[in-house]
């Protein structure tokens, strides 16, 4: 999970694995996404990425076509889930803890009505 | 104050989205950086802040100066200056996107003028790479939230 959180942490990468979501992306094209950016420095981003499992990597002819992996992100998005249902449920606690006094004084006089 | 000028950089492009959606994409600082940017800052009305990092530290800085909700974006564009940036200083060029609803796609065209001759090809070759990932992002169907399952 550490080699997949530090791919993800550079806006660069990101932008990388937006452009290859939906479809498998040569080297090549991927590199003029940055033209302000060494083709060594691309490539050194491109092996981050798929050194973290977040790209599968294909070569056809001369080609290098990368693709994203969804399952590379596994860790992350079960720890994120995690994380998020936990605070949910403090959520849920806090919230039906704030509202008790008024539910119970608004329940209050139905009983009595009720057992008058 | 303006040197020489090449002409524009004239650019059409058929998106399988309408108008509203391609529009987004042009707008909202996450919609554009899912086909130009790594990150942007935008502020889409007249005089707002139109920043775009491409990664690499490229930096584009502009300024919105029309906006004619899904119809017409105009924004100036120039390059903060740094080694591989192109030699256009922030305010000095204009970009004219308009979207033109057509059966359901827009017919997207770009003008951007005010170029020096010297950072024409880097613009030619930069809105010819850009405007079809723009085309498959805008077209993507919708993403649902639990795509990952």
């Amino acid at each position: 999970m550490d080699a997949t959180m530090h791919a993800l942490a550079d806006p660069t990468r990101r932008a990388i694995l937006r452009l290859v979501r939906d479809d498998e992306v040569a080297a090549g094209r991927i590199a003029r996404h940055f033209p302000a950016m060494s083709r060594p420095a691309v490539s050194q981003h491109l092996r981050v990425l798929a050194d973290a499992g977040l790209v599968a990597v294909r070569r056809s002819g001369n080609l290098r076509l990368y693709r994203w992996r969804p399952e590379g992100l596994g860790d992350v998005t079960a720890f994120l889930e995690e994380m998020w249902s936990d605070r949910l449920m403090a959520l849920k606690t806090a919230a039906e803890r704030a509202e008790w006094p008024a539910r119970a004084r608004a329940k209050r006089p139905r009983i009595r009505e009720a057992s008058d | 104050m303006t040197g020489p000028q090449s002409g524009a950089v004239e650019r059409t492009i058929r998106i399988g989205a309408r108008p509203e959606t391609v529009w987004r994409f042009w707008t909202d600082p996450e919609r554009i950086c899912d086909w130009w940017g790594a990150s942007a800052e935008l502020d889409p009305r007249p005089g707002g802040i139109c920043l775009v990092m491409l990664g690499g530290n490229a930096v584009m800085r502009g300024e919105f100066v029309e906006l004619v909700p899904y119809r017409r974006i105009v924004f100036t564009l120039g390059w903060e200056p740094a080694p591989g940036a192109p030699p256009v200083a922030p305010g000095s060029t204009t970009v004219t996107v308009t979207l033109t609803e057509d059966g359901g796609d827009t017919i997207l065209t770009l003008s951007h003028t005010g170029l020096p001759p010297a950072a024409r090809d880097q613009h030619v070759s930069g809105w010819s790479h850009f405007l079809p990932v723009l085309a498959s992002a805008a077209a993507r169907r919708p993403r649902t939230t639990a795509s990952t399952d």
